[in-house]
């Protein structure tokens, strides 16, 4: 995957391209705002990761001149300050997503997966599907091999959300953003809690195990390999 | 004080504008008073003179001068000063009677000269000259006393003019500079603000006029801002101790990591230790920065009408289950109102509720029931989270409010020492009121808002 890395910070921006060059992907990083926005626009990315506060041009100005000039790549803003009207003022401006700086390089990876992949037009599935287990969102019923599963209506959200993340690491963070709305840091187990007792329900009393844990990152649903 | 000074002083510019706009107006008005004065004593000379001439020839008959003739004479003769003029002239010019020969002149009434009518002295006379059959009869009036009179009118306005100018620039510096001198003080004491000293005051007057009124608003705005000041002091000087620790221990961490590196050992685990550390430091600083961003009040713009029994609903959702697997019991205490609007943002103030949560199923035992309600008292809403835990001590309730304070001085439990000042934060930008309460056992923190 192409990524585009626009960060004047010389140590985070060699960190970050090492990471997705590891992760087998291309970085190319460039410091200043203007030659950000050129470059962006005369090469095809498939991922932005735009530093919110940058010499020449704002990541704000970026993104919005770049949706202005109709180029629909999905941006990340990096931030270093994460209060909720600046996430609210990236997002406004057309980012796809916001990471408050400092920040894991498995937390980056993964939400930049989630949004590369993430299909261009929505198709509107009305029912998601990984292995034998079966969402049906108009019918608002989970299924696993033709047995109907019981679940609390944030259960059926965030195994929506898993489900439509298939195979990709879904963070904790990003969790509590898309199941719970929560952007802080709680200080108790919620994900925990609440995914072990989603895994109690899917996995349990079946054979193959679809809800994995990553270590130290969060969580990924997809079908045994 | 010097006069520089006073030209750029608005009391005293107030005053001599007032000053000068009361002179202008004291002289234009004594200008028309003494227009209207002279107009009037003018018409009133041309009255008295018309009425004479009148007395005068209504003693005439065309077969008989001798009554005309005696009346004029003994007019002449009946003035106490010379300032009568009568003359009764035929028409040969030949002077029947009077004080003095007129020449020829066409009836009418007339401000003449002596030397006009052939007399000695000077000053100016007002006449009016009638047809008498064929003689002429000339009857005039010295204008020298009503002169007289309006010498005096005159003179006594000017020095009315004079006392005034005095009054109103004496008054007006005497009054401009008692209001200088208070802005003096006002100007004093924030210049020894601005210098640091943060406890100087304006002093009051005490008469709650208008200087007081700011004086007392600039004083109470200086002890907000002082108290604020005093609260950064401490706050920064908190942070800075609060940080020393895991810094220092973070140190550690990476000195072992390397002596143990240099040595070939695996040090793995001290790398993650060290990124723990780290990262506990970052949310120590997201956090300071998040109730920094809170107490700016930028969001109170965004608020909204916010259901707050929507809110409690989602928490314990959310929850119950997180602290069933802790062992604890989390309700919702059933209402019997349906809706608890506020003014507010939601999002806050769901953090706010998660965070009085997860304090107490953090710090309560298993075994602990919290529970969570929300009654209407005295146009209140009143939101309460309360366990029957350890509780707070009452001396300590002040106090963990604080940022960074732990109850917990061990720090055993998880947590920053930041969760109740968020809480205050975002109940201060909601203008509601927190308060601790002994639950007896456990602790029973309020929230109480005004009712939308």
């Amino acid at each position: 995957m192409r990524i585009l890395l626009v960060e004047d910070d010389r140590k985070t921006s060699e960190y970050v391209a090492k990471g997705f060059a590891e992760a087998g992907h291309s970085c190319d990083v460039l410091g200043d705002g203007r030659d950000g926005l050129f470059q962006a626009q005369r090469e095809s990315y498939d991922v932005l990761v735009v530093d919110r506060m940058l010499p020449g041009l704002d990541g704000l100005s970026i993104v919005r001149s770049l949706r202005a000039a109709r180029v629909g790549t999905p941006a990340l803003f990096l931030t270093s300050v994460g209060g909720v009207d600046d996430r609210v003022e990236g997002l406004e401006a057309g980012g796809d997503d916001y990471l408050v700086k400092p920040f894991a390089f498995s937390e980056l990876l993964a939400r930049v997966n989630a949004l590369a992949r993430r299909p261009p037009v929505q198709e509107q599935k009305t029912v998601l599907k990984v292995a034998d287990l079966e969402l049906d969102l108009i019918r608002r019923e989970a299924r696993r091999a033709g047995q109907v599963i019981e679940l609390q209506p944030r259960e059926f959200t965030l195994l929506e959300v898993l489900m439509r993340g298939e195979g990709r690491v879904m963070t904790k963070t990003m969790l509590l953003e898309r199941v719970w709305d929560f952007h802080f840091d709680p200080k108790t187990s919620v994900v925990e809690t609440h995914v072990s007792r989603l895994r109690a329900k899917i996995d349990k009393p079946f054979q193959a195990q679809l809800l994995h844990t990553v270590r130290n990152t969060g969580y990924s649903l997809h079908a045994p390999r | 004080m010097r006069l520089a000074s006073l030209r750029h002083s608005t009391p005293f510019r107030l005053a001599l504008t007032f000053g000068v706009l009361f002179i202008v107006t004291f002289i234009v008005s004594g200008a028309v008073m003494y227009h209207m004065l002279s107009a009037g004593l003018a018409r009133q000379m041309d009255a008295s003179l018309h009425e004479m001439n009148s007395v005068i020839a209504s003693t005439y008959a065309p077969d008989d001068m001798e009554d005309l003739v005696a009346t004029l004479n003994s007019y002449v003769n009946l003035q106490t000063t010379k300032d009568g003029l009568y003359s009764l002239v035929d028409p040969k010019g030949v002077r029947l009677a009077g004080n003095f020969t007129a020449i020829r002149m066409r009836p009418g009434i007339y401000t003449i000269k002596p030397e006009d009518i052939g007399l000695p002295g000077s000053g100016r006379f007002r006449i009016e000259v009638t047809q008498l059959g064929p003689n002429m009869l000339v009857v005039g009036e010295s204008f020298s006393d009503m002169d007289d009179l309006l010498r005096i009118v005159l003179v006594s306005l000017g020095w009315a003019a004079v006392l005034v100018v005095v009054a109103a620039l004496g008054g007006g510096i005497f009054l401009a500079a008692r209001a200088q001198h208070r802005l003096d003080a006002v100007a004093r004491t924030m210049l020894d603000v601005s210098n640091g000293r943060l406890d100087s005051r304006i002093p009051l007057q005490g008469r709650s006029d208008d200087l007081d009124r700011v004086g007392m608003q600039i004083n109470s705005a200086l002890d907000r801002l002082s108290g604020m000041v005093e609260g950064m002091r401490q706050v920064s000087a908190d942070i800075a101790h609060e940080l020393k620790t895991p810094l220092n221990r973070l140190k550690m961490t990476l000195d072992d990591a390397i002596r143990g590196a240099a040595r070939g050992r695996d040090v793995g685990q001290l790398l993650a230790d060290a990124r723990a550390e780290s990262n506990q430091i970052n949310a120590t600083f997201e956090a300071l920065l998040r109730i920094s961003q809170i107490e700016a009040g930028a969001r109170r713009q965004r608020f909204q009408n916010v259901d707050l029994t929507e809110i409690l609903t989602f928490v314990e959702e959310v929850y119950a289950s997180v602290a069933e697997d802790n062992g604890q019991a989390l309700n919702l205490l059933p209402s019997p109102i349906a809706a608890f609007q506020v003014q507010g943002d939601k999002e806050l103030l769901t953090q706010m509720v998660v965070n009085l949560v997860e304090n107490a199923i953090n710090h309560c035992p298993p075994g602990t029931r919290i529970d969570m309600s929300l009654v209407s008292a005295h146009a209140e809403i009143v939101l309460r989270v309360a366990d029957n835990g350890p509780g707070v001590p009452a001396e300590e309730r002040d106090k963990v409010f604080r940022r960074l304070y732990r109850l917990d001085k061990s720090r055993t439990t998880p947590g920053s020492g930041l969760g109740l000042s968020l809480v205050r934060a975002i109940a201060d930008l909601h203008s509601a009121h927190i308060g601790l309460a002994d639950n007896a056992p456990g602790l029973a923190v309020t929230v109480s808002f005004q009712s939308v």
